[in-house]
């Protein structure tokens, strides 16, 4: 049984509202941050080794250290509640079901980097949600945790909930900061970057909410502590949402130590694969990240057991490796078809391209339409190696990274599944009908036992 | 139908912009537009565009290109309820295709289409972040998950009773 921080209080009925939450330990790392100087809190985040759980994994601690304080000019921290990343719903359990645990971390983030406005930007559709957070907020208010002079200290502060309307784009941080200003989700060219200039032109720091609330045990507890859970450079907690065919999907908050393997059987976790099935791949970190064959995913490719964190996920890099990503774990059993799964993650990316940059405008477009001609049985063996030449072109030619967001699930689909991309092109008949399933593939490790 | 708002919306949309800084009320903007989507009929006809671009003290392109830049913004009219399907990858491999096939033909209906009798319009999304609660939709303001054909025929019973 892991390390909860997060979300070991998730389950205590009410928590959801202030009373419950306060008495069960709420709120105290509002307190302790007020006593400490903002530098202090800001060098705690640091010792804790925290890493962005929005998907890049960046230091957060460092991160906040770049925000610039021209004199007179308001900072903001702004919370990125979008969410869009095919598998990932991890975010909105927390928001759910305790919605205090992300206010109580933006108030001490808000001291730390100065910011007494902030704001929650939320996808439009968790349209109850931020209901919830709302609610939440008032209370805070009337509890004296929100508005002027917190707890007699000089630290004022405000939040606002701000619901977008349907674009993944807005997940991006300068896309995300263009609609909070009422615009086109549109990625900014950086530099600036928005520790500089970000929202309104002032300097703005954008976390996922996971990593907010991750802020208030690294305060309770000290960030030496919360360094100590995990290994090498994954440390804390991380909240992994789990999906596909598995006997047990939902949300779960693991520590970086234990197995994929674990992961995927365990009655803690998953629970082992839907109906009996055998697993034939999976995307462990959110639809952009590579997709992994069954044997690469359990053991990296120097046969050691893959681990559930940051190092282990992307040990052998794009070649036999994949990523932590969002966190939003994917699994296909073996009568699921890569192609067709691929070819939703090409219409994904293509439905939610801005347009502003060709490669990806473009690119996404076509790799959509040859991947359903292949699926549909009208594909040319010529078909996959243009699909690699057009997603090597959009890599790394982009404004924003939703363009190698969009290159990676296809160029991996076919570096570890290309029989079955041929399979389809030369029996167009027969793929109409059936699945290719795991032929050809290594046979998954007989696991099941943990 | 007169484009105004009431008074307690016009409250509404003066607390909205209140959560900017002075001189930014167009970062209401989204916030203003699902206001006015939903008090005008569930669609953004141009006159309601233009409506909002003055309250806000906007010119209409720039209530035009956002209002078509994001997914939940109808430009055009839709039924009673609109029954949003979630279509991507987790989804389709919990049988997302068999439910909207489902539904089209309870409906008689394609996607994208509005049924004759103004009820309901069905449109495919993508991931809406329920994917371990899948096949998923979105009605209104709320999800319905883990669907099934079962669950599928509760809900449109369930909207035809509600708008009786
Ligand atoms: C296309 C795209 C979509 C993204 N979507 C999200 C998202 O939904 N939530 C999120 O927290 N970060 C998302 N990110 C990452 C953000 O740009 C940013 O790195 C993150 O919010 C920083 O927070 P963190 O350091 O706490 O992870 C996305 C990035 C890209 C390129
Ligand atoms: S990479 Fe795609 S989403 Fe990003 S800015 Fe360019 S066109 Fe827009
Ligand atoms: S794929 Fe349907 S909700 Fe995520």
């Amino acid at each position: 049984m892991g390390k909860k921080l997060l979300l070991e209080k998730a389950e205590v009925p009410g928590i959801k509202g202030y009373e419950v939450y306060r008495r069960e330990g709420g709120y105290r790392s509002v307190e302790k941050a007020l006593k400490m100087a903002e530098a202090e809190v800001v060098e705690e985040v640091k010792k804790s080794g925290l890493r962005g759980r929005g998907g890049a994994g960046f230091p957060t601690g460092l991160k906040w250290s770049f925000i610039a304080k021209p004199e007179g000019v308001p900072r903001h921290l702004v919370v990125n509640a979008d969410e869009s990343e095919p598998g990932t719903f991890k975010d909105r359990y927390l928001m759910e079901f305790i919605p205090h645990l992300l206010l109580e971390g933006m108030i001490v983030s808000s001291y730390a980097l100065g910011s007494n406005d902030s704001y929650i930007y939320i996808r439009g559709e968790y349209d109850w949600i931020a209901d919830i957070l709302q609610e939440a907020i008032e209370e805070a208010k009337q509890n004296g945790w929100l508005g002027n002079n917190i707890l007699g200290s000089n630290f004022s502060c405000n939040i606002y909930v701000h619901r977008g309307a349907g674009a993944y784009i807005c997940g991006e941080e300068t896309a995300l900061i263009e609609s909070l200003e009422g615009k086109r989700g549109n990625p900014r060219i950086k530099p600036p970057f928005p520790a500089v200039k970000g929202v309104w032109d002032r300097p703005t720091v954008v976390n996922n909410v996971e990593t907010i609330a991750a802020v208030v045990p690294i305060i309770n507890d000290g960030g030496e502590e919360y360094s100590k859970i995990g290994v090498g450079k994954s440390t804390g907690t991380k909240l992994i949402s789990a999906c596909g065919n598995i006997n047990k999907p939902g949300v779960y908050e693991i520590d970086m130590t234990i197995s994929v393997e674990e992961f995927i059987y365990s009655d803690e976790w998953c629970g082992g694969i839907a109906n009996g099935k055998k697993l034939k791949a999976c995307i462990p970190g959110g639809s952009s990240v590579p997709i992994l064959p069954a044997n690469l995913l359990l053991t990296t490719a120097k046969g050691e057991k893959r681990l559930m964190n940051y190092e282990s996920l992307s040990d052998g890099g794009f070649a036999t490796g994949s990523m932590m990503g969002s966190g939003g774990f994917i699994v296909l059993d073996e009568d699921q078809c890569v192609v067709k799964h691929t070819y939703t993650l090409a219409r994904f990316y293509r439905h939610e391209s801005c347009g502003q940059c060709s490669p990806c405008r473009e690119g996404t477009g076509w790799m959509e339409k040859i991947l359903l001609n292949i699926e549909k049985g009208r594909g040319k063996m010529s078909d996959i190696d243009l699909l690699w030449d057009i997603q090597r072109k959009i890599e790394g030619n982009t404004i924003c990274p939703l363009g190698d967001a969009a290159a990676w699930p296809v160029a991996a689909a076919i570096r570890h599944f290309r029989d079955e991309f041929e399979w389809h092109v030369l029996n167009p008949e027969e793929s109409q009908r059936r699945n290719y399933g795991l032929a050809g593939y290594a046979e998954p490790l007989a696991i099941a036992t943990v | 139908m007169e484009i105004v708002f009431s008074a307690d919306q016009l409250a509404t949309v003066q607390e909205l912009v209140s959560r900017y800084p002075a001189g930014k009320q167009k970062s209401a903007l989204l916030p203003v537009l699902h206001l006015a989507q939903q008090h005008f009929g569930g669609w953004l006809d141009v006159p309601v565009m233009d409506y909002v671009a003055s309250l806000l003290t906007l010119d209409p392109i720039e209530v035009y290109e956002v209002a078509s830049f994001y997914s939940m913004y109808n430009l055009k009219p839709v039924g009673r309820y609109v029954f949003e399907v979630c279509q991507t990858g987790p989804c389709m491999i919990n049988g997302s295709d068999d439910i909207i096939d489902y539904i089209k033909q309870k409906l008689n209906i394609n996607v994208g289409e509005t049924t004759a009798d103004g009820m309901f319009t069905l449109k495919t999304v993508e991931c809406l972040g329920a994917c371990g609660y899948a096949p998923m939709m979105q009605l209104g303001k709320h999800y319905k998950e883990h669907l099934t054909k079962e669950k599928v025929d509760a809900i449109i019973a369930e909207c035809r009773t509600k708008a009786n």
